[in-house]
């Protein structure tokens, strides 16, 4: 990372990234906000399937398509990426506490920052792989991003977030590099504070994906 | 930190009382590399500035051409095929490559001066949204030069915009121009945000902060929350004509109302976006000519914000004809009336300022005044156009036409005029010449005139907009021709403007730290400002630390207007240069022109960028402390 | 102070100015002013210009002159005077926020009652006109009457008109300034505009333009509305539902006009109202038959004035056989793969504008030339050249094609486009 500009002056007495960060979460809430709602508004509005909650008959092929989403699939990806952000607050939690003394075993597997950020990475990329699942086996359902409204707006906006979910697991991977390299300690701190906010935020618009794309029907 | 001795016998640190005229003026002179690898935000600024003049002649020059054609009924001198393309990259160019820029420039050069502040909170990233802007505005304005502009008008509807109703590559080279244009925006949003709110000097609260930096904070706001709108708009656009999805496929069943909806949302917003810097600018100009401070500065930045956020709930007016319903169209038409209120206040309130003044015109003041007395128009007739029904009669007419140049030319132009004359000495280090500078204002106020005047009738009198030629006999010969004339005083008066500047630039008078008297804090630094800005950072007790300033600014003004040692005699570390921000731009728009060129460069391009951003990320930013 | 007195000598010039400007409007004759409304709508609108433009011109006229005067009242005189530093005043800024707020509530007011009866649904017996844009012209059909028609409708005064909006390809917007404000024409989208025109207007012709950017040659998308009697209009309904002949025998028009309206309201079909079109008991049924606007009564600037292009050379002393051309349209010359002709069960193309009655419209391509042998001629054999984009393709032999660039070299010779011309303009 770069050379941080702490020792400079600064009016709120804030890092300037974590300004910066809250900025920009700002912004990507605008992107996500479009993102899905273009999804609602197209919603029902496919003229061909497949749909998301619905099974359709091909008028032409007679071919029966099942409703698309499946639930307790995402469901179970869901609490990965959930639990992807409980071992983001333990891996800050490390970082901010190192060099505390650890009295058990306990609070060694706690305050070991390398454990739980290869922990995020691993469940962040847990879900990647549900989202490769199932975008795969929609593909092979028949459903593809040029197939109709819901196809193009369902992967655009699951792609969206997936590429932000990637972006997150580089960074944290990128963080336990340097993590094993010289050790994170509590001056990092605020590096793994402003990647933390970004994984909490992706979550979050999980969490309102989820909801609004898979269990309202 | 700073040893320099203080005189303590300035008469000039007075109220009101500019600073005597030096015999020379200190350059910081700079080799090529130097710009291509600065990370100072004055040279940035001045980087946008000139960037962004160029473009105004060349969106100047456009309409030069659309006046031409439009002169005469039944006039051909370039095919539709060509206009088409002349007035997509007119309101293109002006929008985003000419007045947003030019506002950028003085985002740039003023934001860190008028807090207080040695630079911007992210310098490489500031570099960054420079080479973005710069590589950008070329990548969509080159194609024009081999007959394959952008031709869908500057708000480009869908599904005119389809690979179905435009299978060539003019708008493949607008929808990724705008969308890497975003990116610089967006960038520079991030980085002025954190900027005001971390980097203001001790001293130097909210309610202390000069309007116009006040204004350019409300702006950023408006440029991170609007942006992502169009930028997923333009994705989906990306998206249907490079890989086939649905989303404006009307046969798909999609709605082409989805893109008028997004793109006003961010559309709107943009219109702010492009007029708050010029009252920013205005608010600091006409104080100084008259000797006052603003009136009602509260009042002020509270109509800022609330044009700001009002600015977010209108997007549907421009939508009017397009049939949303009854209920739709009041509401819009309610909210839009609503924003004219703040906007109101802001213009008495600059009359106030000027009211039991000292009033001297000068070619800055008065292109503020003529900024007030033409964005006053402006905002007349869109209150007309606030009102559905009416609206019906006015919408897509050259009406439009007239109002919007009033509010972007009579306003934005106007006002970043006002802030050129203003802030020259500053930035050059001489003033910019004040003979030619009231001949420039007086033929661009008449010139305006003539060609934004007229327009209003051939509008109300059934002219429609966008349209290449027209016939004879329909009543608009005259407006027409008024227009057109009134467009060549304007390319005189810029043509009279562009020299001025640059003999300025070279040989205008020297300026000194404060020429105008003016009470604002970039007027305690020396002119041009060293490196460093500030030699001791100032501590700041007052809107107007020259005028009403207590001990300490008056201190710190001392410090810094003599200082003229280098940052290494006063131990201020500054940021190095560094080439990898116009790296990591350049592969950036390689990787986007890989959807065109061919998918390859996409890799290439993305590794490229991967690797250069590696290595700006893994660079120190300065040296480090001792 | 130089620019003090500019600026006093300046503002007289600029109010004089103004005021020239709107001598001149009042002068001349402004065939598309939005000033002298038609229709109820039109009217509508009208009286929210008014008080816009009342108040707009309080406000102008007290905020310059408020500006005006305070840049002259307190100009410099001396640079030693330190004027009083005043920061702001409570009950101005108050008064000046309560007093904008107050006028825009006497314009919001009438603005949403307005909204509101304008946008409800039209009446009952409302003559429906089905307008489809596209890119470019317009195609116009009445189903209560059961005929299709292109770039020029007949509408009859007094009886409100409901147009119902739609597209053929992007975004277009009907605009007819005189008789209604702009509607969109969307895909996907069924919009509605519906106003009645004036009684006691004039028999005549109103321009009406495209007005949503739509593609090259948005700026030739014109159309033209007739505003007639009530008599005139079912003389025509009747002419238009009549099929097309080249050379209209007397026995067509004949037995159609007797029985104008109630006959041909009939027999379309049992589920539409009869047209509430009265027939004029002063006008025989003769007179009436076939109306169409005579040539001499269209304005001149319904007339298009577009010069024909230097670059499509045709030898206009050619005759044209109408009864060749009629073989041709539907033969060598393909037109009616695009093309209709109603009554001739070979031409039911639906591509292009329906040509059942083209000999008596007075413009071609949308409002772009006159409807005569010269430009008639010239558009059939190279209609790329005569308007960039359109889909109407290159005819001529031996033409270039801006399109494709290329030249083809088979095509219609001069004398198979005269013979097409003398076929089209014998279908009145």
């Amino acid at each position: 990372m770069s050379a941080t500009v702490s020792h400079h002056y600064s009016t709120t007495g804030l890092d300037n990234r974590k300004i910066a960060i809250w900025a920009f979460i700002g912004s990507e809430c605008m992107l996500f906000v479009s993102l899905i709602s273009t999804y609602l508004i197209y919603k029902d509005r496919s003229r061909v399937g497949p749909y998301p909650h619905t099974p359709w008959t091909d008028p032409s092929t007679g071919h029966v398509y099942h409703a698309i989403l499946n639930i307790p699939v995402t469901s179970a990806s869901t609490f990965v990426l959930l639990m992807s952000s409980l071992a983001m607050v333990l891996a800050l939690a490390a970082v901010e506490n190192k060099g505390k003394p650890q009295r058990n075993l306990g609070e060694r597997i706690l305050g070991n920052s390398k454990l739980w950020l290869f922990m995020t990475a691993l469940l962040g990329l847990g879900f990647l792989a549900f989202q490769a699942y199932e975008f795969t086996s929609f593909v092979n359902e028949g459903l593809t991003i040029k197939t109709n409204l819901f196809g193009s707006t369902f992967f655009t906006l699951t792609g969206f977030h997936g590429a932000h979910v990637t972006a997150g697991v580089i960074w944290i991977l990128s963080m336990l590099f340097i993590d094993m390299k010289r050790g994170l300690g509590p001056s990092d701190a605020i590096s793994v504070d402003i990647m933390a906010l970004y994984w909490h935020f992706v979550d979050v618009v999980w969490i309102a994906i989820f909801t609004l794309v898979y269990l309202i029907r | 930190m700073a040893t320099t001795v203080i005189d303590t016998s300035i008469p000039h640190l007075q109220p009101y009382v500019p600073s005597p005229v030096p015999a020379t003026v200190q350059t910081y002179k700079s080799t090529v590399w130097g710009w291509l690898t600065t990370t100072d935000h004055k040279k940035i600024g001045t980087l946008y500035l000139f960037t962004a003049l160029f473009f105004f002649l060349v969106g100047g020059l456009e309409a030069e051409i659309i006046r031409a054609q439009l002169g005469a009924p039944n006039r051909h001198l370039v095919s539709a095929e060509t206009y088409n393309q002349i007035f997509t990259m007119h309101g293109t160019t002006m929008i985003f490559l000419a007045i947003m820029p030019l506002s950028s420039a003085f985002f740039n050069f003023l934001i860190p001066l008028q807090i207080g502040a040695r630079d911007v909170a992210f310098p490489r990233l500031n570099a960054f949204s420079y080479w973005v802007y710069l590589f950008g505005g070329l990548f969509i304005s080159i194609p024009i030069l081999f007959g394959h502009g952008p031709n869908a008008g500057w708000f480009g509807y869908a599904p005119l915009t389809t690979k179905a109703y435009s299978p060539g590559v003019n708008i493949d080279f607008w929808v990724l121009g705008l969308q890497i244009l975003g990116i610089s925006s967006l960038a520079a949003g991030f980085n002025f945000i954190t900027t005001i709110i971390n980097l203001r000097a001790p001293g130097m609260s909210l309610m202390r902060m000069p309007m116009f930096t006040w204004m350019a904070f409300i702006v950023q706001f408006m440029i991170v929350f609007a942006f992502p709108v169009i930028t997923v708009a333009l994705f989906f656009l990306l998206m249907d004509r490079f890989f086939g999805t649905q989303f404006y496929e009307v046969t798909s069943g999609g709605d082409p109302l989805l893109w008028q909806h997004l793109f006003w949302i961010f559309g709107h917003p943009e219109v702010y976006i492009l007029v708050l810097p010029a009252f920013g600018l205005v608010s600091e100009v006409l104080p100084t000519f008259s000797k006052k401070p603003l009136f009602g500065y509260p009042v002020m930045v509270y109509s800022g914000i609330l044009i700001g956020f009002l600015g977010f709930g209108v997007w549907a007016h421009h939508m009017f004809a397009v049939g949303m319903g009854p209920i739709a169209d009041s509401v819009f038409g309610v909210t839009t009336m609503l924003i004219a209120i703040p906007t109101g206040v802001k213009i008495f309130n600059w009359i106030g300022t000027i009211a039991q003044g000292q009033f001297k015109p000068t070619s800055a003041s008065l292109f503020a005044v003529g900024m007030v007395a033409l964005f006053t128009i402006g905002g007349i007739s869109g209150v007309m156009h606030s009102s559905p029904p009416a609206d019906l009669q006015q919408t897509d007419s050259y009406f439009i036409v007239a109002h919007f140049h009033y509010v972007m030319f009579g306003g934005s132009i106007m006002g970043i005029f006002a802030g050129i004359y203003y802030y020259f000495p500053k930035m050059f280090g001489r003033m910019l010449g004040e003979k030619l500078g009231k001949v420039h204002f007086w033929l661009t106020f008449v010139g305006m005139n003539l060609t934004f005047f007229p327009m209003h009738f051939s509008g109300m009198l059934g002219m429609p907009r966008r349209v290449y030629t027209y016939d004879a006999g329909q009543g608009w010969e005259l407006f027409n021709a008024m227009s057109t004339y009134g467009a060549y005083l304007l390319a005189v008066a810029t043509l009279i403007f562009i020299y001025n500047f640059f003999k300025s630039k070279k040989s205008g008078r020297p300026a000194g730290p404060n020429p105008w008297g003016a009470g604002t804090l970039e007027w305690t630094i020396p002119s041009p400002p060293p490196p460093y800005n500030f030699a001791v950072l100032p501590t700041v007790t007052s809107r107007y630390p020259l005028w009403e300033g207590k001990q300490a600014d008056i201190e710190s003004a001392r410090i810094n207007q003599q200082s003229g040692k280098s940052a290494e005699q006063l131990g201020i570390v500054l940021p190095y240069g560094t080439i990898k921000p116009l790296l990591v731009a350049l592969f950036m728009i390689a990787m986007f022109s890989g959807l065109i060129v061919g998918h390859w460069l996409i890799f290439v391009g993305a590794a490229a960028m991967v690797l250069a951003l590696y290595g700006w990320l893994t660079s120190p930013l300065e040296p480090e402390h001792h | 102070m130089i620019g003090n007195h500019r600026l006093r000598r300046l503002a007289p010039l600029g109010v004089a100015a103004v005021l020239a400007l709107a001598l001149a409007a009042c002068a001349q004759s402004y065939p598309n002013s939005t000033f002298t409304p038609h229709s109820d709508l039109g009217r509508s609108i009208d009286f929210l210009w008014n008080r816009l433009m009342f108040f707009g011109t309080i406000v102008f006229v007290l905020v310059e002159g408020a500006l005006v005067y305070v840049v002259i009242r307190y100009r410099r005189r001396s640079e030693d005077v330190i004027p009083p530093q005043t920061h702001g005043h409570v009950a101005l800024e108050i008064t000046w926020t309560l007093i904008p707020a107050a006028i825009l509530a006497f314009i919001a007011v009438p603005t949403v009652r307005t909204i509101f009866e304008t946008q409800a649904p039209a009446p009952a017996n409302s003559l429906v006109i089905e307008v489809t844009g596209h890119q470019w012209w317009w195609e116009f059909r009445y189903p209560e009457y059961k005929f299709a028609t292109a770039n020029e409708i007949y509408i009859p005064k007094g009886r409100t008109v409901d147009l119902v909006l739609q597209s053929g390809d992007v975004i277009h917007s009907f605009w007819v300034p005189q008789l209604a404000g702009k509607r969109d024409a969307i895909p996907n989208h069924t919009n509605h505009i519906w106003f009645t025109p004036d009684s006691n207007m004039a028999t005549t012709v109103w321009n009406g333009f495209c007005t949503e950017y739509c593609g090259d040659s948005h700026g030739e998308m014109h159309f033209r509305v007739v505003t007639v009697n009530p008599d005139q209009f079912a003389s025509w309904v009747s002419h238009q539902q009549a099929p097309g002949f080249f050379s209209p025998p007397p026995a067509v028009a004949a037995p159609a006009a007797p029985a104008a309206p109630a006959p041909a309201g009939a027999t379309i079909a049992a589920a539409t109202p009869p047209p509430a079109v009265p027939a004029n008991p002063t006008a025989s049924p003769a007179q009436l038959a076939s109306y169409v606007l005579p040539r001499a009564q269209v304005p001149e600037y319904a007339i298009p004035h577009t010069p024909l292009p230097d670059a499509i050379k045709f030898d206009d002393r050619l005759q044209g056989d109408p009864a060749a051309g009629e073989k041709l349209f539907v033969g060598a010359g393909t037109c009616n793969a695009c093309h209709s002709v109603t009554g001739n069960p070979l031409a039911v193309g639906m591509i292009g504008p329906n040509l059942t009655h083209v000999g008596s419209r007075i413009a071609i391509a949308a409002g772009m030339y006159v409807n005569d042998k010269p430009h008639l001629s010239r558009w059939i054999k190279n209609a790329r050249i005569m308007k960039s984009g359109v889909l109407m393709p290159t005819l001529g032999k031996g033409q270039y094609d801006p399109q494709t660039k290329t030249t083809t070299s088979a095509g219609l010779s001069d004398q198979q486009v005269a013979d097409l011309v003398a076929y089209l303009q014998a279908l009145k």
